[in-house]
């Protein structure tokens, strides 16, 4: 036990958490309780992008893009009649297929042009989306009446959170999450090494993009309208690049820390009228102080912090031996 | 064949603005190798600033371009002294740090300007806003036509500083390689700080402009960036002419489409941004690369 311990220092107050998370509805109130799936939600789309984004290096401005499929996919099919459980399946596999689709020419692309070029991508499937019939065009949809049961919705966007932390830990200790963290120190490198680096970039895409499905389709149910506005917007996707980069690319913690901490600003700072429009500005600020003097984020930080308190014995954290660059 | 020649002037028309808020963003990725992505947000303080300075003193939007303009220059040098210079540098091509940082400035500016305007949709009225001029049987806005005068003025300008100029020669040889332009005594760190300026003030008359034609909000400014670059990549990143001609092609593209096509025209973004795309993947040396690919096969044969 102790050992286990040792190889994977997060997994006590991890297990802790999530059983404080599963418990929650026992005792919390409903505000506290929409504030955690606040959280979970952020959770989801930081840490999903952070497969792309931060193991593989390949940043992409584009995710409000799956957001918006998984989130029309359940209201759609909702309206037809169909289960909103049954329709998250159905909006993940069109977020993959997209996301393939997507992927297949921008991935030719590397660095800064791949980021411009995702830009373009997500503000074209805005554009298209606002002006297409079902859609409810610029006015929006609304779901099915007697869909929205807030515990069902908590408990599936808290075990979604979970799944997905546990996914992507599970996939960085792998050959799969070795290959996508050559593909960013070096993609020549690595595919050199033998690393198929087009297909690795493809399936993380794909995983990524339908996590981030489910996590939309979740959205629609638990505010029971949404608009071409709300979930293809831009802000939207700059949100879930934000939290990752802010909290630390590339590392597990980091995005984590990156949705706790925006979560708890967006729910601060919308309660402040003055700052209402403006909460990103904040991440902004973070954002250039991060490029500047810390790319590894607030974990990179506590990282450094740690490392100047001098002690006796500092054995190197066993998950960052091998990701030294 | 009338109707044609009415889209063609109108597709000139849109190309000079497009090429003035288009050149400031090859400046700085000639000179330094980065995607100033922070030119969005810089085009929309400059349209706040016109809007500002409209609605205090009654400044006709083209005239206060010379006050704009100018500020901006410094807000540009100011940026690059306080944020841009600390960026390590790359040889090789923009690096994902710098694309984040004026990620970041962009984020920064975007919300200071909701902060203190507001995210009201805001335009500026001037007494030829509505007036039209009749030209080959279509109408013209006037300030569409003022707009083209003055950004072909400014482009003109821009050019003879570029080619008489001391300064102008130093940017095109950092622009082309700034090794040897360091060898032969240019301080590449201050030609970067003044092409930083320039780029910031091309901007903003690129958003005092846009200001005269478009209603804005502090969310304004992402379409005009995305078709910026477009411009840019399809002329070759880095030269004057490329520029210009960029600007042309995309303006062509985009009014014969939607005049042409049965593309609605509220989708006339996204013919640009896929556009943006495609020319990417498929061309990323732009229209040059193209021509000499083309050359090439010719003389192979």
């Amino acid at each position: 036990m102790t050992g286990l311990l040792r190889r994977h220092p997060a997994l006590l107050p991890g297990v802790l958490f999530a059983a404080f998370l599963l418990l929650a509805p026992l005792f919390a109130q409903r505000g506290m309780l929409n504030d955690l799936w606040n959280m979970a939600f952020f959770v989801v789309l930081a840490t999903a992008w952070n497969l792309l984004g931060g193991f593989a290096g390949q940043v992409s401005l584009g995710y409000s893009a799956f957001v918006g499929i998984g989130a029309y996919t359940t209201v759609l099919l909702a309206n037809a009649g169909w289960s909103p459980w049954l329709t998250l399946p159905i909006g993940a596999a069109l977020a993959a297929a997209f996301s393939v689709v997507v992927g297949l020419p921008t991935f030719r692309l590397r660095g800064p042009y791949f980021t411009i070029a995702t830009i373009g991508v997500g503000e074209a499937v805005r554009v298209i989306a606002s002006g297409l019939e079902f859609t409810g065009g610029s006015s929006g949809l609304r779901m099915p009446a007697g869909t929205f049961d807030f515990n069902a919705n908590y408990y599936a966007m808290v075990v979604l959170a979970l799944l997905t932390l546990a996914l992507v830990a599970w996939l960085q200790r792998h050959a799969f999450g070795l290959g996508l963290d050559a593909i960013r120190q070096d993609i020549d490198a690595a595919e050199a090494l033998g690393v198929p680096s087009t297909r690795a970039k493809l399936q993380a895409h794909a995983i990524s993009s339908a996590l981030v499905a489910i996590a939309g389709g979740l959205f629609a149910v638990n505010f029971q309208f949404i608009s071409p506005g709300s979930v293809f917007d831009f802000r939207l996707s700059l949100t879930i690049v934000l939290m990752p980069i802010v909290g630390g690319m590339g590392t597990m913690t980091g995005p984590v820390v990156g949705a706790l901490l925006f979560s708890y600003l967006q729910i601060k700072l919308l309660a402040s009228p003055v700052l209402r429009d403006s909460y990103l500005f904040i991440y902004g600020g973070l954002l250039i102080v991060v490029m500047l003097f810390e790319p590894k984020g607030i974990v990179g930080l506590w990282e450094r912090l740690i490392a100047l308190r001098p002690r006796r014995q500092a054995p190197p954290p066993v998950g960052e031996v091998r990701r030294a660059s | 064949m009338e109707k044609f020649v009415v889209v063609a002037l109108n597709s000139l028309l849109t190309a000079g603005l497009y090429a003035t808020m288009s050149y400031g963003l090859a400046v700085i990725y000639g000179v330094m190798r980065i995607i100033n992505l922070a030119h969005a947000g810089l085009m929309m303080l400059a349209a706040y600033a016109t809007w500002a300075l409209n609605d205090r003193f009654g400044l006709d939007p083209f005239l206060s371009i010379v006050i704009v303009a100018p500020a901006f220059f410094l807000l540009g040098m100011g940026l690059y002294a306080t944020v841009i210079r600390w960026l390590p540098r790359s040889s090789a091509g923009p690096s994902m740090q710098s694309l984040l940082l004026l990620f970041g400035v962009w984020l920064v500016l975007q919300n200071l300007a909701y902060a203190i305007w507001g995210g009201d949709t805001q335009s500026i009225l001037t007494p030829y806003t509505m007036e039209s001029i009749p030209i080959f049987g279509g109408r013209f806005g006037v300030p569409q036509i003022l707009v083209f005068v003055v950004s072909i003025l400014s482009l003109v300008g821009l050019n003879l500083v570029l080619r008489r100029t001391y300064l102008g020669k130093a940017i095109r040889a950092v622009t082309q390689n700034r090794d040897a332009a360091m060898l032969s005594g240019v301080n590449a760190g201050q030609i970067a700080a003044v092409a930083f300026g320039i780029g910031t003030a091309f901007a903003a008359m690129g958003g005092s402009m846009l200001s005269a034609l478009y209603a804005f909000t502090p969310d304004f400014g992402r379409s005009f960036l995305l078709k910026a670059f477009c411009i840019i990549v399809l002329g070759g990143m880095e030269s004057f002419t490329g520029v210009a001609v960029g600007a042309l092609v995309l303006a062509f593209i985009e009014n014969f489409a939607s005049a042409y096509t049965a593309i609605p025209v509220s989708y006339q973004d996204a013919i640009s941004f896929t556009l943006l795309v495609v020319v990417l993947v498929a061309a990323p040396g732009g229209l040059p690369g193209l021509w000499r690919l083309l050359d090439r096969r010719v003389v192979a044969r």
